[in-house]
Formats: structure tokens, C-alpha cells, sequence
């Protein structure tokens, strides 16, 4: 039988410490990683929880729901091949450790989805990641992801990509090889997902509101699965279908 | 030579320079002119016809005074040239004349019996050499040809024609007056499809008259596999296509199975029917191979009684089959981190074509969708279409985490065909996981009896490092470096992994890796498995974290590619790729003429891939079709890891040649390969008789073409006359010296003067 989680579950599962050991089959599991830096990188924990929970319930992807924090220059880095970097503010300069430390998880297959949980533009996080990045992998510079990337369709089919607001409809990458090693948002995709202490979404999507909060929820599946799958939706054999569902 | 015999010839014996000699004779004949212009006023005719008469009279016996002409009395001898005759020895002169009549070699002896009392009685004009050509020239006579057997491979009249006019050149002593052919006509090489331009041009220029005997009577009754076209290789997977020509001589209206076989198992069945009585039919095989290797097919007609030639309805052919580009089909059963490592690997393989196919969603996830198809990207599962339609088009399989009880998803509906694939030559590779083995929701029945584990229980969740086993330790799936040892640190230095489907190995299976100190059964856990499944071959990798390999083994190391070689291995290993054996045997060549030794080459390496010198090396040639075992050597091997061995020439059919390779008492592996022996060679493919070519040799060079027995008169043979030559001492006569030749000079000037006087000049 399928799993499925129900709300109980899911607050049951956020009762337990968070727990480092692995179970069976963990290894292959989505686990929600988060990169722990210097600046206010834990403010969408249940963001990350709740995306966590939407992979169960949505898509065949298991999942460790639990979001699990890893300093950007440990080696448990390499235990994570997703890993969420976000913060609300200014993300600080990062150690040269951790820049060699990053620059060799993306390197050999690590994915990073950056968001930018300020929703800045130009300063904050926005600009202060743009710098690290570029220390990061210097000859991967951001690019604006086409709207015909798979991305868009690895799981749902999207236009756009909406978070708790909507900066800019698009997401960047990074890219090593055909691979995109890190997707980065200015819209604050997990913002929408994020809850309170009691239990409520925490921000209203703006402009869009629920509707909004749904297609960031389905976009941030598609990062996830996109990390997981790789290129597998434009393999031929599901692209006469893909076209034909998006005329 | 002939006896001496006397003749003569008109001289001249004027001391006199010949420069001399032809001035003189030119103002002779010009005083002669000029004397017979003088009279052009003569108006009487018989006046004028008179006088140029006496007048030229008189400058002929001027000329005759001058030459001093004399008979040279000679002695005079007539030189012997010489004729060959060329029989044929080639092997295609061994069938009947007619059905259950003698050989063809046989009427040739007879022919020479008869020849040889004309022979003695020219022998005072020609010289009679008698020359088998098989093709090269040896000197025969008619009881050698009667007693051996011809057994020359092939026809080639005009090579022998040639040489024998090459050793005409050389030799100054007798030149060649004319050649007689005795054959059957049946030439397979350049006069194969008769006289072009250019070979006639060659009989030409031999410059002598070749004059043929055909042996042998058309209308014989056979069918002969005259020809296969087919290319030297082939792609597995991929259908290659042989055309078998096919020739019956008498065989008119008569339906001819014709069997396609692969060592011994019959691959395909045409059916021809000959439209007249020498009918040539193609009929065409298309199959598809399934594995990589060499093969050796053989196609074979019935035979009929009445036939002239048996061996001639069989023939075979090797075909080396390669692989284009390695068709795997991935099937994960979730997206995981193991599908998402292999996926990237296999993606960046330039030799792999990766066909993919993930359960993105089960039938209890909820996608929050008010319209699955214009919201959702997902395609349904085409179970049918991969598991039985197209199954055959892959080269592996590969089951990742993936064990379904759902009707949407299960394959149990398919397991039966997998088996089969399996079975037939495909590959398959389960990868483990918490939808695998003992932690699946759904056993593979029948599909489990092709993998080389069975479940054990729940997994266990230690984390723990792989141990490379004694036979990891050698096969190649397992070989990660270059040098000695090198698989064992390179399998040490690889990450710990999270936990284990905990399985037991079934007897025969290898397990390369398995488990430290987990155990089943008092043995250790295998982690990694194989074996190989009627002709296909299956890999059980008892985990989901192999990614840990790909990924996790970067931690602040240098990077290393053991997850990319651990898995090119295993396809290498799951498809048999020939290049990852250490030890590779071939057949060279891979069709051989009968009669002809079979040579082999060997190449041995060590686990590690280096040359394995001093190997001891065994091969055997075994028979393809019964397994039977008809010859074995032993050779060791050279500094490069490499030897060569000769069978002695074996009979005609299908052969393996299986080796085996030690070296200081451990197994190298083993090795092999296919071959195939000719029942006939191209010769005695074919029965006819080559009446035509032989009627245009002879007239080409101006010789003639006879039939045995009818024709065995050597008469009417055109033969280039032989030369006469001078011997002993000559002995000249004087003519010119006579009184009575001075007398009528005086007469012939005398007369002329008087009538010129009576006549009215002065």
C-alpha cells in the first residue's frame, strides 16, 4: 500500500527529534536539507517540512520529513545530494572552506535550490548570493532557465515561477555541464509554504494568494523532482504527450 | 631433331661490296630504260616489241655476269618444338563423368593412352611434355593421373597457360608449338564467368594454339550452395540478412528445403523449386542475432540420390556480431538518488542508449489536481509495449528499487516473458532498495528464479563497507584499477553504505562483494551477485545507496571514477562484451578452406588486465553440433600475454573452440570462439562442365576443341610448324662461268645490232 500521511501524522512526525541515523532506504529518500551559514538560514524549516510532506502526498517520492541542517563546509554535505540555501537578509561571506566545500558538492552532483526567502532584488540575499555564487563556481554564471526547461514539466506542467511573491516569473541557474547544479528563486518559494507555530501559513502569496501558494507549492515539486530525475521528462518518449497537454 | 637432308639455294659470288652491287644493278637497269626510250619513234610495233626485247634480253645477261650467280649445295635438318599438354588436377575432376560412371580424372588417364602412340609417331617433329596443373605445373603421366586423386582447391586455366609460356620464354632450346588443355572447363577463377576483353587479350598473347579436350558430360544432377552473400558482421539486436545462391543442374520442377542452422539449432526454413533443369535461385535469410560473439551458421539443402556431389549441399559461413550502442532500459520504481546517479551516468555514455521509466506517482498520492492531463506531465506506465513488444530491442534491463503490487504497476503479467528474455540472451540487473527483495510488497515468482539471490528477511539497516570476495577479487565487474591489488583499495576506499537487502546467494551464483559481518545462513550477506541465466546473464546489487559511491566518495578527496567503472563494468558484463574477458580466443581465420589446419590465437591477461606472460594455456576444438571434443592443445603464452596453436585440418562443420588459461595455479577464465571447416571448397561447389570456355580458349588462339572420349586423334590438332636449321659444311657450284651463257650474251648484242642496222638505226 501506498504511504499517506495525514495532518496528524505530519504533526506527529514533527514531534520527533530530529534524527540523524539513517533507516533502511533512507539513503534514497528525499531528505530536506538546509544549508547552515552564518546568516538567518532556518526560517523556512517548516517550509521545508511542508514541501517534504507535499512530495509524500502528491508524488511517489519518499521522504525523510524532517528538514535536517548541514554547515556549509561539513562533509555530511555529501550525504545530501538536495540542499535548500536560503536566508532572510544579507547571506554572509562564506568561509573559503565552505566555498571549497560547495564547489565540490556541485561539482560531482550535489544541487542546490537557492531562495531567496527576503524576496529581495538587487540587494539582501539577491545580491549577496549573486556574489558568493560567483566565487562558487566562477565559470557557472546565472542564467535565466527557458521556460521549455524541464523544470517546467518534470512533474507538473508550469508557466511560471511563483513564490510568496513574485519578483520575477522565472527562475536562474547554474549550470555544470546540461546538469543545472543550482536553481535560484527571488520570489521565496518556500515562504508559501511556510507555517506558523500554530500551525497556519505564515505569509500570504502575493499577488496571487492561494492560487499562488498552490503553483509555488507545485514548482518547488518540480525543483525537487527535477534534482531527482534529472532530464527524464524530455526523453522522447514523453514529449508528443508533454505537447500535446500543453497546446 | 629430324635426320640430315640435302637442298640448295641460288647464290651469288661476286667479290663485289653489295653498296657496289646495287649501284651497278641500278645504272644497268637504267642503260636498259634508256636504250628501250630510243625506240619510242619506232612507228612498226613488232619492230619496235623486237628490238626491246633483245635489248632487255641482253641486260639480264649483263645482271647475270655481274651477280656471278652459283648454287650453294646444304645440309639441312628440321628442329623439334615442343607441345604441352595440360591435364587438369584440380579437385572438381574427381566427380563421375556421368552418374555412377568413371572419373573425370579417369577418362583424362584413357585420353593419354590413347595419345601416346600419336605422341611417338610425331615425336620426330614435336616433343610431348605432359603437365598436371593443380594450378602449379608438375609433370604427370597417365597412371599417376589415374592413380591420385585430383585435389586442387581451384581452377585457374589461364594462370597455368601462362606459366607455361613464362617457362617457354626462358627456355632457348625448344619453343612451343602448341598447347592441349584436357579439363572440365570448370575454371573458378578469372575465367569463372568466361572470356572478357582483358583475358582474351591474355590467351592471345601466348602466341601459340591451344587446342581442349573437354572431360565430362553436362547434364550431371546436382544441387551445390553456390554462394552465400552475407557481410563479415553484424549489430546484436539488429537483423542482418544472407543470400544463398543456390544451383540445380537436372533438377527441374523439384521443391528444395533449404535450412538456415546456428551450430546445430535451426534458425530459419525457405522452400525453392528450380524452374529448369539449370536453374540458379537466391534465397534470402534475414534473422536477428541476440548476442555478441562470433557464430558460426551453416545452411544445407537435402540430398537426392542421384546426386553427383554430396558435399556441395552444405556450406557455412562465421559472423562476427558487435553491438552499436548498448540499449538499456532503466525502470526505477520511485525517483531516488541511486535512479539519479545511474541516470546521469548512463546519460554522458556516448555507447549507451538510455530508455527510462519512473513511477513518478502511485495510485494513493494525490496530486492536488482538478485536471491530471492538461496540470500533469505524467504518461501512463507502457508496460505492454516494453515488457513483451519491444523487450527483445534491449540489451539490459535494469530494475532499480522496483516491486509493485498495484494492477497499474505490477509486472507480474510480464515476469514469464522477462524469464524468457533472460533466457534467450538478454540481461537484467535488480538493484535493491525498500521495494526490493525481502522489503518488496510484491515477490517476483517467476522472474526470481533467474536471479542469483533469493530473499532472506527484512533488511538490515547497519551501515557497513563493502568486501570485495576471493572471486571479486578477479572478475572483471569488480576490477575498479589498474595494477595488483588494485581492486581490493579501490573497493576499500569507497564510502560506507546505509544498510542491506539481506538475501542469500543460490548455488552457482558468484558474489563479488558482500556484507562484513552481517550474515544469512552462516554466510556473509552478499552485496553484490551474479550469474548467468540459460544464455543470458543477471546482476543483483543489494542496495540503494550505491550512489554513495558516485557522490559521497568525493568528501574532500581526489576525484575518482569507481562508480562510473563499477558500472561500465557490470553492462560490459551483463551485454558480454568480448573486450572484458582476460581471456580472448579467436579463430583465424574464422572460415576455413578444407583441408587447411585451423589456427588459433590467444591473448591471456591477469585480473588486472596485464598481459598474463607465461600463461599455460589450453584450448579445445570441440564440435559445435554434438558437442563432441576433437582436439586439445596446450601452449603458454609469450611476454604479451599472447600464443598461437594449429588443430590439425579437422572435418568439414561447425566448431567451438573453448580455453582455459592458469597462471601459478589460478584460473585466468575462459575463453571462446567460433568456426567454421568448408564441406567444399569453391572447386567442388559446382559439378558442370565448361564447354563453352573451353570452345573459346581454343578459338581465341587459334587452337581447336575437342570432347572425350569421342575426340582422341591428335591430327586435326594445329600445331605451329617446327623451323629447319643448316648442319655440316656447304658447297657452292658456279653458274655463271659457262661458255654457252657468254655465247648467247654475244648472240642476244649481235642480233640486236644487226636488225637495229637493218631496221634503218644506226
Amino acid at each position: 500500500m501506498p504511504h499517506s500521511f495525514s495532518r496528524r501524522s505530519l504533526l506527529a512526525g514533527l514531534t520527533l527529534p530530529v534524527a540523524s541515523a539513517f533507516a533502511f532506504g533512507d539513503s534514497s529518500r528525499f531528505i530536506p536539507a538546509v544549508a547552515q551559514h552564518a546568516g538567518k538560514w532556518d526560517t523556512r524549516a517548516s517550509g521545508l517540512r511542508r514541501l517534504a510532506w507535499e512530495l509524500q502526498r502528491r508524488t511517489s517520492i519518499e521522504v525523510v520529513l524532517e528538514a535536517r541542517a548541514i554547515p556549509l563546509s561539513s562533509p555530511r554535505l555529501f550525504e545530501h545530494p538536495f540542499l535548500y540555501l536560503g536566508s532572510d537578509g544579507e547571506l554572509p561571506v562564506l568561509k573559503s572552506d565552505e566555498v571549497e566545500n560547495l564547489r565540490r558538492y556541485l561539482t560531482f552532483g550535489g544541487f542546490v535550490f537557492a531562495d531567496a526567502n527576503d524576496g529581495s532584488d538587487g540587494n539582501g540575499f539577491d545580491s549577496s548570493f549573486r556574489r558568493e555564487l560567483a566565487r562558487v563556481l566562477p565559470q557557472a554564471p546565472l542564467a535565466q532557465v527557458p521556460s521549455t526547461h524541464v523544470v517546467f514539466k518534470s512533474f507538473f506542467l508550469l508557466d511560471a515561477a511563483p513564490g510568496r511573491v513574485l519578483n520575477k516569473p522565472w527562475l536562474e541557474a547554474a549550470s555544470i555541464g546540461r546538469r543545472a547544479a543550482v536553481l535560484y528563486s527571488q520570489n521565496d518559494v518556500l515562504g508559501a509554504m511556510n507555517r506558523d507555530e500554530g500551525g497556519s501559513f505564515e505569509f500570504e502569496p502575493v499577488p496571487g494568494g492561494e492560487r499562488q501558494r498552490e503553483y509555488a507549492t507545485r514548482l518547488a515539486i518540480n525543483v525537487v523532482m527535477y534534482a531527482m530525475c534529472l532530464d527524464y521528462k524530455d526523453d522522447a518518449v514523453h514529449l508528443p504527450m508533454i505537447m500535446k497537454r500543453r497546446r | 631433331m629430324d635426320s640430315a637432308q640435302q637442298t640448295w639455294k641460288l647464290v651469288s659470288l661476286s667479290p663485289l661490296p653489295a653498296w657496289v652491287l646495287v649501284i651497278l644493278c641500278a645504272a644497268l637497269v637504267a642503260g636498259v630504260v634508256l636504250a628501250c626510250l630510243g625506240l619510242y619513234r619506232e612507228p612498226d610495233r613488232r619492230r619496235r616489241a623486237l628490238l626491246w626485247g633483245l635489248r632487255i634480253l641482253a641486260g639480264f645477261c649483263a645482271l647475270f655476269f655481274l651477280l656471278e650467280p652459283a648454287l650453294r649445295n646444304l645440309q639441312v635438318a628440321r628442329a623439334r618444338n615442343r607441345v604441352a599438354v595440360l591435364v587438369d588436377r584440380s579437385a572438381s575432376m574427381g566427380f563421375p563423368v556421368e552418374p555412377n560412371g568413371p572419373t573425370r580424372s579417369s577418362q583424362v588417364a584413357d585420353a593419354l593412352d590413347a595419345f601416346a602412340p600419336q605422341f611417338e609417331a610425331m615425336k620426330d617433329r614435336y616433343a610431348f611434355d605432359v603437365f598436371g596443373f593443380d594450378p602449379e605445373l608438375a609433370p604427370v603421366s597417365a597412371e599417376s593421373v589415374r592413380n591420385t586423386p585430383p585435389r586442387a582447391g581451384r581452377t585457374d586455366l589461364l594462370a597455368a597457360l601462362r606459366a607455361l609460356k613464362a617457362g617457354d620464354s626462358s627456355s632457348s632450346s625448344r619453343k612451343l608449338a602448341g598447347v592441349i588443355v584436357l579439363s572440365d572447363g570448370a575454371d573458378n577463377v578469372d575465367l569463372a564467368s568466361g572470356l572478357s576483353a582483358r583475358t582474351r587479350a591474355s590467351l592471345e598473347e601466348l602466341a601459340v594454339p591451344v587446342s581442349t579436350f573437354l572431360v565430362g558430360q553436362e547434364g550431371l544432377k546436382d544441387i551445390a550452395i553456390e554462394q552465400i552473400k552475407v557481410d563479415d558482421f553484424a549489430f546484436v539486436r539488429n537483423s542482418v540478412t544472407a543470400e544463398v545462391e543456390l544451383k540445380g543442374h537436372g533438377y527441374k520442377g523439384e521443391n528444395v528445403s533449404v535450412v538456415l542452422s546456428r551450430e546445430g539449432r535451426t534458425v530459419a526454413t525457405q522452400q525453392v523449386r528450380f524452374a529448369k533443369n539449370e536453374d540458379t535461385q537466391t534465397v534470402s535469410f534475414t534473422f536477428t542475432p541476440d548476442q555478441t560473439g562470433r557464430f558460426v551458421y551453416t545452411v544445407s539443402t537435402p540430398v537426392f540420390p542421384d546426386e553427383a556431389v554430396v558435399e556441395n549441399n552444405t556450406r557455412s559461413f562465421a559472423l562476427k556480431v558487435i553491438r552499436d550502442r548498448m540499449r538499456v532500459l532503466l525502470v526505477s520504481g520511485r525517483p531516488s538518488w541511486d535512479e539519479r546517479f545511474l541516470r546521469g551516468l548512463l546519460k554522458q555514455d556516448p555507447n549507451v542508449e538510455l530508455i527510462s521509466f519512473y513511477i513518478l506517482r502511485n495510485s494513493g498520492d494525490n496530486a492536488n489536481t482538478s485536471n491530471d492531463e492538461r496540470e500533469l506531465s505524467l504518461i501512463p506506465f507502457p508496460m505492454e509495449e516494453i515488457f513483451r513488444e519491444k523487450l527483445d530491442t534491449f540489451d539490459v534491463v535494469v530494475f532499480l528499487n522496483f516491486g509493485y503490487t498495484e494492477p497499474g504497476l505490477s509486472i507480474a503479467t510480464y515476469e514469464r516473458d522477462l524469464k524468457n528474455y533472460i533466457s534467450k540472451g538478454g540481461a537484467l540487473a535488480v538493484v535493491g532498495g525498500d521495494r526490493s527483495f525481502g522489503d518488496s510488497r510484491f515477490s517476483f515468482t517467476m522472474l526470481a528464479e533467474a536471479l542469483p539471490v533469493e530473499s532472506a528477511g527484512p533488511s538490515d539497516g547497519q551501515t557497513f563497507k563493502a568486501r570485495l570476495t576471493p572471486d571479486g577479487q578477479r572478475h572483471p565487474v569488480t576490477a575498479l584499477g589498474t595494477g595488483s591489488g588494485s581492486a581490493e583499495s579501490a573497493w576499500a576506499s569507497l564510502p560506507a553504505i546505509p544498510g542491506l537487502n539481506l538475501t542469500r546467494a543460490k548455488p552457482g551464483a558468484v558474489v563479488l562483494l558482500d556484507h562484513p559481518y552481517a550474515n544469512v545462513a552462516g554466510q556473509s550477506a552478499p552485496v553484490l551477485a551474479l550469474w548467468e541465466f540459460g544464455r543470458g546473464r543477471t546482476m543483483t546489487l543489494m542496495t540503494d545507496a550505491s550512489w554513495y559511491w558516485a557522490f559521497t566518495s568525493h568528501v574532500g578527496g581526489a576525484p575518482s571514477r569507481h562508480y562510473e567503472r563499477f558500472w561500465g563494468n557490470a553492462l560490459r558484463w551483463l551485454v558480454r562484451d568480448p573486450d572484458l574477458t582476460t581471456l580472448q580466443v579467436q579463430a583465424d581465420p574464422p572460415s576455413v578452406e578444407p583441408g587447411r589446419p585451423v589456427g588459433v590465437g590467444i591473448v591471456a591477461r591477469l585480473p588486472d588486465y596485464q598481459p598474463a606472460a607465461g600463461a599455460d594455456v589450453t584450448v579445445e576444438l570441440v564440435s559445435a553440433d554434438d558437442g563432441r571434443l576433437v582436439g586439445t592443445q596446450q601452449v603458454v603464452a609469450g611476454a604479451d600475454g599472447s600464443a598461437r596453436v594449429e588443430f590439425p585440418p579437422p572435418p568439414p562443420g561447425a566448431y567451438l573452440l573453448r580455453s582455459t588459461a592458469t597462471k601459478n595455479g589460478k584460473s585466468l577464465g575462459t575463453g571462446q570462439d567460433a568456426l567454421a571447416v568448408r564441406a567444399v571448397g569453391s572447386e567442388l561447389a559446382d559439378a558442370h562442365v565448361g564447354a563453352a570456355l573451353m570452345a573459346e580458349i581454343a578459338k581465341a588462339t587459334g587452337g581447336k576443341s575437342f570432347t572425350l572420349p569421342s575426340d582422341t586423334s591428335l591430327a586435326s590438332v594445329p600445331l605451329l610448324e617446327p623451323p629447319l636449321v643448316e648442319v655440316g659444311r656447304s658447297k657452292d657450284q658456279p653458274l655463271w662461268d659457262r661458255w654457252y651463257w657468254l655465247l648467247t650474251l654475244v648472240m642476244i648484242v649481235g642480233l640486236e645490232w644487226a636488225l637495229r642496222r637493218r631496221f634503218g638505226y644506226i
